[in-house]
């Protein structure tokens, strides 16, 4: 069942993620996607995140194709002008790929190549509004399509804004994003079950699919990392203290990520697990979950 | 009004300057002896007023009342400061200007007061032949026979006017004009020109029963007349002046010094409305004159030919009176008795113009000789001038050097045939006042006034009472100077309304237009520096320390020295001496000093030009903040210091050549600090670009 | 206006040391404003490179001076002599003041001494903060004031990008998010509708930039590209 499917279907819906590495090196991370390949409806490839220089997202999700993973093309507008972005598309198309998450991107100075230029000419709204444009035929300026593209359009929200402010924009943009396309989104990691209780109360209404993030936390230092670093994830200190207590860390973190997953699967319509090379254990965490 | 020889308006004086009659700059005297040029401030002073010891005692100061400081929180002492700068032996460095070439023209001076000497002065130096009229046997006028010498010694007197008439004028005494001399005969044996200078020596009458039959009663100018030639007269046990002006006060003073046990001043209306100097009257008091305010003198009351009392009524304010002051009312029923054995009578003085009187005009009630405008001081008869207490009645010594001087201008120019200046009258100028802002944030710092002796030795004889400042305490006073009129000035062209000087000036002084024009109020500028050296277009130009003339120096002084040169900056807020600026030229040659009135106004560019004219090092002695009246600005000198030290170091040249030390808390330097800076600075070797 | 900063001296010597006699000229107007390039500055800079001269045995003089604007040629008219006496001219003047010279001078070197860094506004005293990078598009009128071209890191139209932390950008602690502040600002003016308009995206402009004014020209009207 393709990711288009899933979504219509109604079923709680299950997504992963890989990150393309430094490198030519894909077999690996083939390996992971085939473990988790039969309990997934669909796996995002990232976009030289946190912009760091890596191997494309549109290259390995083509190959997620090969093995018969539905992908998901991240594309962010960090790199890429919209005659870039267009031609991307089309040209991921042709490569099998139908479904596009559609971010801004993270600024440069963050990732490896700190000087290199930023180039942001469109935002994921703007995108999501050029995607739509090339699934009725034509280009962003106008000009008809010879062959015409039909991508399933995503977009990420983050409930877990830090301010009225920020969770306002978020919210306001979110629909913008559904006007301009996105027909769902996923969600930066939660830990906070009344946070994303009251997130999704406030989006009462919105016509879209929500799959909420779990980042499975692999250590104290990750989460401490998050917590300074990573905007609107907060790992509450229990959490925190439960990993630092266990024996066995990646059961702790299993047992986190199933209680998650557990408290927030009524309130969504999916869940997208970014395990961060710990793919394996998700079988495991579904299993437990009972889905 | 229009100063002749400058052509500068009023306006722009400082407040102390355009207050004073002859237009003496105090704030330049003021600002010399914060630098130390005793010498030139000295100068400064004589060059405008022939008698300026005697100013620098009993002058009213009327810069101290104008003075902008004043307003902050009490004036500088100008006054005491001037006697300061008149006391020192250096004033026997002073070569005063000599006269011109001989015009040729005999001149007669009569009268020997201050307007008759400074009009002998001003005509000698101009090549009249001047001859002074005297009609007492000794030179001087109210100076000598009016002021006690416990205000002004009689030696002070006898030098200012030896050196007066050392320009080679003649001085006749004993001479009353009218009496010994008619003055058309004057014009017969060939005087071109006469100034008539005759004073105000006749003391006006009570004009109540008892004043003329009685022994007991005497006037005023003749106690005071006696006095000053010590000729010792007897005074009562208890004694009342009645009066309330200056020489009631000299009076009540004298007569305290003579042995009266009791002196009572009477006087009408109260210590507010009072003419005399409030420091004359308030160290009488400590001299332990009594003062009876709101009393009037209703007889003179005498027994057996001799005085037994005074009968006296209080008085209330009413109404203003012409004069502006409230005039005093008699209060029914409220008459009593003061029992003394003397009265003098002080309430003022007219000039004694009976024996001229056929020969000139003179006015009905005072006796005032008239004349034609108060700038020209032309009487109605050619070739005669009259000025001074003859022609205002009593006024002040500064005054009457004024019409002194102005009589000499007049004379000369009559004597040239030349017309007279425009004596159009100068208009009463508001004073400007600050800003309360302004006030809040100028710093404070003590006045240091006179310095009197103490009360029990003033009243064994007639010594001066008020001691001259110490070198310390004089600059110390001197640097309250806030500089008026010295500060900051936009040039126009210049500017780029960039608002940098809106932003550093420590007392917000800068105003913005809404077309961007950027104006510096001048009498509120204290010539700090920061603006004129912060902008970066170099639009505002300051007149103490201006930046070009600094340049000069650092640029003479950089490549002057052979010894090895170090250029060190000191402030002169720092408490030192004449003496410590001459024991470090002589116990460190290779420094060369360059004093200002605070480093802050050191540029990076100063630094750095230094250096580029060979210094070897530069040092730069900060005052304490204690003494500093900006001393958040030397954060800023740190800073431009380290620029320049980072230059420095990347030109190679070593940015501790580049040295900043605080100024001790007395003297000039620190030995111990100094010693260290010119060893570190030494050691680098001689600078590569010397 | 231009917010330009002086280079460091290393690169300035570097830059100039074999140019021969040189004027050290400065622009007083934007330059000078931001504290760069004033007679003040000129002075200073004039002075250590004279110095530096003369301890590394150059005789080529260094000559100063300042005008009102280097981008203007009757200003530049002033000085025209004393350049034609020199083999260069370090210009403290922006990008504009150095070209405009180098322009007018063919045979004369012109070299920047200060980076023109932006179009911006003095914050406090030392502090200059970007405000407009002439985008030629502008996009105030919908943002409150606060230009999300410059002011946001990514220059976004269409909201915060979501990166922000307690207010500040992504990119570092010590900038606001800019499209918090416009949020802010369009909250107070009642105008927070302007958010869920359309999507934006810039119309990026052709460089170099020409403004031409047919009302304003002398001479034959052209389409002037």
């Amino acid at each position: 069942m393709s990711l288009r499917e899933a979504l219509a279907s109604g079923k709680f819906v299950i997504t992963a993620e890989v990150a393309p590495g430094k490198g030519t090196e894909v077999e690996h991370l083939l390996e992971d996607a085939a473990v988790i390949k039969e309990r997934v409806d669909a796996v995002n490839v990232t976009d030289l995140q946190s912009s760091v220089m890596r191997l494309g997202s549109m290259a390995f999700s083509h190959l997620l194709t090969e093995i018969g993973v539905d992908p998901v093309f991240q594309v962010t507008c960090r790199d890429r002008n919209c005659l870039a972005l267009q031609s991307d598309l089309l040209s991921a198309w042709a490569l099998g790929i139908k479904n596009v998450l559609a971010l801004t991107g993270d600024h440069p100075v963050l990732g490896d190549h700190p000087k290199a230029r930023p180039v942001f000419e469109l935002d994921s709204v703007s995108l999501l509004d050029v995607i739509g444009k090339l699934n009725s035929g034509v280009d962003m300026v106008g000009n008809e399509l010879k062959g015409t593209p039909d991508f399933l359009a995503g977009a990420v929200v983050n409930p877990g804004a830090d301010n009225e402010a920020a969770m306002d924009l978020q919210i306001m943009k979110m629909e913008s994003k559904i006007e301009a396309g996105a027909k769902f989104f996923q969600t930066q990691g939660v830990y906070d079950l009344d946070a994303f209780e009251k997130f999704m109360k406030r989006i009462e209404g919105l016509d879209t699919k929500v799959l909420v993030g779990i980042i499975l936390l692999k250590s104290v230092g990750m989460a401490r990392f998050m917590n300074k670093n990573v905007s609107g994830v907060f790992v509450p200190e229990p959490f925190v203290q439960e990993i630092k207590a266990a024996e066995d860390k990646a059961q702790a973190s299993k047992d986190i990520a199933v209680r998650l997953i557990k408290g927030m699967k009524d309130l969504c319509d999916g869940v997208h697990i970014m395990a961060l090379g710990w793919e394996s254990k998700i079988p495991a965490i579904l299993d437990e979950v009972g889905i | 009004m229009q100063d002749n020889t400058t052509n500068i308006k009023h306006n722009d004086y400082p407040p102390c300057k355009a207050a004073c009659p002859i237009l003496t700059d105090a704030r330049e005297y003021v600002q010399l002896i914060a630098e130390r040029r005793h010498e030139e401030a000295f100068a400064s002073i004589r060059k405008l007023n022939p008698l300026p010891s005697v100013c620098g005692r009993i002058c009213t100061h009327p810069c101290e009342a104008a003075c902008r400081r004043g307003q902050v929180d009490e004036p500088i002492a100008i006054a005491t400061l001037k006697r300061f700068a008149c006391d020192g032996s250096w004033k026997d460095q002073y070569r005063g200007a000599l006269p011109a070439k001989p015009s040729g023209h005999k001149v007669a001076v009569v009268g020997s007061g201050p307007a008759g000497m400074a009009a002998a002065h001003d005509l000698a130096l101009l090549g009249h032949d001047v001859t002074i009229l005297e009609a007492l046997p000794i030179l001087g006028g109210m100076l000598r026979v009016g002021v006690p010498a416990y205000r002004l010694p009689k030696d002070v007197l006898d030098e200012e006017i030896r050196a007066i008439l050392a320009l080679g004028i003649e001085a006749k005494t004993g001479v009353r004009l009218g009496e010994d001399i008619k003055l058309a005969e004057l014009f017969e044996q060939g005087y071109k020109a006469v100034f008539l200078a005759i004073g105000a020596h006749k003391d006006r009458k009570l004009g109540i029963p008892g004043e003329d039959a009685l022994a007991g009663v005497v006037s005023a100018v003749s106690f005071l007349r006696e006095v000053n030639q010590e000729q010792n007269p007897k005074v009562g046990d208890k004694v009342a002046v009645i009066g309330g002006g200056n020489t009631a006060v000299d009076s009540a003073r004298s007569a305290r010094r003579l042995g009266a046990n009791e002196v009572h001043m009477v006087y009408r209306r109260t210590l507010e409305e009072m003419p005399a100097a409030q420091q004359e009257i308030e160290d009488a008091v400590r001299e332990g004159v009594q003062t009876s305010y709101l009393t009037s003198p209703l007889e003179i009351l005498g027994k057996d030919g001799k005085v037994t009392g005074l009968k006296c009524i209080k008085n209330e304010l009413g109404e203003p009176d012409a004069s502006g002051r409230r005039s005093p009312k008699p209060v029914p029923g409220s008459e009593f008795s003061l029992d003394v054995d003397m009265v003098i009578a002080a309430i003022g003085q007219v000039p004694d113009s009976s024996f001229i009187a056929e020969e000139i005009e003179v006015t009905d009630r005072r006796k005032q000789i008239i004349v034609d405008g108060a700038y020209t001081l032309v009487t109605t008869q050619p070739g005669v001038f009259a000025g001074g207490d003859a022609v205002t009645g009593p006024a002040t010594v500064v005054e009457a050097i004024s019409a002194g001087k102005r009589a000499a201008i007049s004379i000369d120019l009559y004597l040239r045939g030349e017309p007279f200046p425009s004596s159009e009258s100068a208009e009463a100028k508001k004073p400007a006042m600050l800003s309360s802002s302004l006030i809040d944030k100028t710093r404070k710092f003590p006045r240091c006034g006179k310095q009197g002796i103490p009360i029990n030795q003033r009243l064994k004889g007639f010594d001066e009472v008020d001691a001259v400042l110490s070198e310390d305490l004089a600059t110390k006073e001197a640097l309250r100077c806030l500089h008026c009129y010295m500060g900051a000035q936009v040039d126009r062209e210049k500017c780029v309304s960039c608002l940098t000087c809106v932003r550093v000036c420590p007392l917000g002084i800068p105003a913005t237009s809404k077309m961007g024009e950027i104006t510096i109020d001048p009498f509120a500028c204290q010539a700090c520096g920061m603006c004129a050296l912060e902008c970066p277009v170099r639009a505002i130009e300051i007149n103490l320390h201006s930046r070009g003339e600094l340049a000069q120096q650092v640029e003479e002084s950089a490549g002057s020295n052979q010894d090895g040169a170090i250029l060190g900056f000191f402030d002169y807020h720092g408490d030192f001496g004449a003496g410590d600026v001459t024991s470090l030229r002589e116990n460190h040659p290779s420094i060369t000093p360059l004093f200002l009135f605070g480093l802050r106004r050191i540029d990076t560019s100063h630094l750095l030009t230094a250096f580029e004219c060979g210094a070897d090092g530069v040092l730069l002695a900060t005052c304490r903040p204690d003494a500093d009246p900006f001393p958040g600005e030397t954060d800023r000198l740190k800073r431009r210091v380290n620029d320049a030290r980072s230059v420095l170091d990347f030109l190679g040249l070593d940015g501790d050549r580049l040295q900043v030390v605080d100024m001790p808390e007395r003297g000039l330097f620190d030995e111990g600090q100094i010693t260290e800076v010119m060893k570190t600075i030494t050691e680098l070797g001689p600078s590569p670009l010397r | 206006m231009i917010i330009v900063e002086r280079k460091s001296l290393e690169a300035l010597e570097e830059m100039t040391k074999d140019c021969g006699r040189l004027l050290v000229l400065g622009c007083e107007t934007c330059s000078a404003m931001c504290l760069a390039g004033g007679r003040r500055q000129v002075a200073e800079l004039a002075s250590a490179i004279r110095m530096e001269r003369k301890m590394s045995q150059n005789q080529d003089e260094v000559i100063e001076d300042a005008i009102a604007r280097q981008c203007e040629s009757e200003f530049i008219d002033h000085v025209k002599d004393r350049v034609a006496g020199c083999d260069a001219v370090l210009s403290l003047a922006c990008g504009a003041g150095v070209q405009t010279m180098a322009h007018t001078f063919p045979d004369v070197l012109i070299l920047p001494a200060v980076d023109t860094k932006f179009i911006g506004s003095e914050a406090e005293r030392g502090v200059w903060k970007e405000m407009c990078m002439a985008c030629g598009d502008c996009v105030l009128g919908r943002t409150a004031g606060i230009c999300p071209v410059t002011r946001c890191a990514k220059g976004l139209l269409n909201g915060a990008c979501g990166g922000a932390s307690e207010g500040k950008c992504e990119v570092g602690k010590e900038r606001p998010c800019a499209w918090q502040e416009i949020y802010h600002a369009l909250k107070r003016l009642n105008m927070l509708h302007y958010l869920k308009e359309k999507p934006q995206v810039k119309n990026w402009p052709v460089h170099p930039g020409k403004v031409v004014r047919e009302d304003l020209r002398e001479g034959e009207a052209t389409t002037g590209d």
